[in-house]
């Protein structure tokens, strides 16, 4: 097949894995499912299927929890396989072949991520003081589109073409430390999310249950859900949990009524009267 | 599944919810991390619930615009509750509206925990399992059985928590307006997600110092001095200093910026790591 035509079906079978997150987070990603489809594009898809399975096995370790994500496992497992059925190759040393890109590929998401997905989500704030759906609907699809996929659709097609040698060549030109500050940075960004939480929720009155939280989590080793599981606890304690039981049942004007004589017993009643 | 009965909104206005939350890992950030995707699912419902009041609306959209994060997979019952939560404000004029927010950010804790050890540690498990001990042989049915596997499970509980989430939510915060104990409600929910809150600062925001103070055996980080005073200090600091930026007025594409520039220069002044 012409490379050319090649690296643009590698490209799309790229952002159709990072397209898992337009599609309900639905593991088009992992490696059984990309180096299936990049081993059909080379001509051997029994051999992308079983490079697959290596893959998905040695990359076991790597899902994302909560705010972390994936290291770069799409172009890494696309591009190796590729280059292992293209050139004949073993899996280990097609997989070294990934992963320079795979690396490039993880830089230009943190670019991404702090220089340029920002835009649409602030772009967004803006379109919600409008009340324009429309530009919030955007903003969520060209968002994630602009951003992330098709830089790696890009980056993924072009590598391809260039090779492998050339990629590592390019990113021994970007110096280590804007590597690993943008890197560093992509730590720092969740503390702007939860400033602009915080503005949001906390007053005087409540403010000591932000530090008690801290507090549980940093001294006592408590998970989130720990955290929650307290913080559920004592909001019960704080609200009077029975009293919110007793009033539990709704209760219309005229029921309430009754319960008040049936609760108070004659004589109070009486006593109203007089 | 059987939708509680509304007055504005009907189970055609809650599938849209449902399809539209496929999206919510796609603009996924590290500012406000699932915020586009949530504030795009709820938009069809909000748009019927504030028919005709901007205002309302306008508040609606910036609060789901907050920052939110969950399992995927669960997303669509804090979305069923926010849901009914919304309805409820439109309805009543004294309903507090920061408890929807305070009981959006009070589940994300104890839902992602059971989420993420039911969906990554044991569904994908299995279906990892499964899948790759047939493709090792070359065979299709691998990638085919995992996706299945691993979507169908994934796909009901999607399904049925927007239904769930909704039910609960109406019936529950029909039950609280009624007794007129919306404020203590409210109140209790602050309790909890801001406790969330503060422990999420804790785990989430990473600021390390790396760089050594005195020589030989003697030498200890930065990190661990200031950790010596309170453990964690410094991502509840650097929080709090970007909390006071931003109450000063600091426009957002300033302070991003001055993040990156923060972890660039760190990175090569070899203080921060």
């Amino acid at each position: 097949m012409n490379p050319v035509i090649t690296a643009i079906l590698l490209a799309l079978t790229a952002m159709l894995a990072n397209g898992e997150y337009f599609l309900g987070s639905s593991m088009l990603s992992r490696p059984l499912v990309t180096c299936t489809i990049a081993g059909l594009i080379m001509g051997n898809m029994t051999a992308g299927i079983i490079m697959g399975a290596t893959l998905e096995l040695a990359f076991i370790g790597s899902f994302s929890i909560g705010a972390s994500i994936p290291p770069e496992i799409i172009s890494g497992s696309i591009l190796g396989t590729a280059f292992a059925i293209g050139a004949g190759k073993s899996t280990a040393v097609a997989l070294t072949l990934g992963i320079p890109i795979a690396s490039l590929v993880l830089v230009i998401k943190n670019l991404c991520f702090i220089f340029v997905l920002p835009y649409f989500v602030h772009k967004a704030d803006r379109y919600a003081t409008e009340a324009n759906d429309k530009g919030l609907d955007r903003m969520n699809i060209l968002g994630g589109f602009f951003s992330i996929n098709l830089p790696i659709g890009l980056i993924v097609g072009i590598s391809f073409l260039l090779g492998s040698p050339m990629i590592k060549a390019f990113l021994a030109i970007i110096p280590k430390f804007v590597i690993d500050g943008l890197g560093i940075a992509t730590g720092l960004l969740p503390a702007y999310g939860f400033a602009l939480l915080m503005k949001l929720m906390i007053n005087k009155n409540n403010a000591v249950f932000f530090i008690l939280g801290f507090a549980l989590a940093v001294y006592l080793k408590v998970p989130v859900t720990g955290v929650a599981i307290f913080g559920a606890c004592l909001a019960l304690i704080l609200t009077g949990y029975a009293a919110f039981k007793g009033q539990n049942e709704p209760i219309t004007e005229n029921a309430s009524a009754n319960k008040d004589q049936n609760n108070k017993g004659g004589i109070d009643y009486e006593d109203e009267e007089f | 599944m059987k939708m509680k009965s509304s007055k504005l909104l009907t189970k055609k206005d809650l599938r849209k919810t449902f399809w539209r939350s496929f999206t919510m890992e796609w603009a996924w950030n590290y500012e406000r991390q699932m915020n586009l995707g949530y504030t795009y699912s709820m938009i069809p419902a909000l748009k019927k619930i504030y028919k005709g009041n901007k205002e309302k609306l306008t508040d609606a959209y910036k609060r789901h615009l907050e920052f939110f994060n969950v399992t995927p997979w669960l997303s669509t019952f804090p979305l069923g509750i926010s849901i009914a939560m919304e309805e409820q404000n439109a309805l009543h004029p004294d309903f507090d509206d920061k408890s929807i927010n305070n009981i959006k950010v009070a589940l994300m804790g104890p839902l992602s925990g059971l989420g993420d050890s039911f969906f990554w540690g044991t569904l994908r498990v299995i279906a990892t399992g499964i899948g790759t001990s047939l493709a090792l042989q070359g065979n299709i049915l691998g990638p085919l059985l995992f996706l299945l596997i691993f979507n169908i499970p994934a796909l009901l509980a999607r399904y049925y928590g927007l239904y769930i989430g909704y039910n609960i939510g109406a019936s529950f915060i029909e039950k609280v307006q009624k007794t007129g104990l919306m404020d203590r409600l409210s109140y209790g929910a602050s309790v909890l997600g801001l406790g969330v809150v503060g422990a999420m600062v804790a785990t989430m925001v990473t600021v390390k110092m790396p760089l050594k103070i005195g020589s030989g055996a003697e030498a200890t980080s930065i990190t661990k001095i200031f950790d010596g005073i309170v453990p964690g200090i410094l991502p509840l600091l650097f929080t709090f200093f970007i909390y006071w930026l931003n109450s000063k007025g600091v426009k957002a594409q300033w302070i991003l910026l001055l993040i990156a520039a923060i972890g660039i220069f760190g990175a090569w002044s070899g203080i921060l790591g």
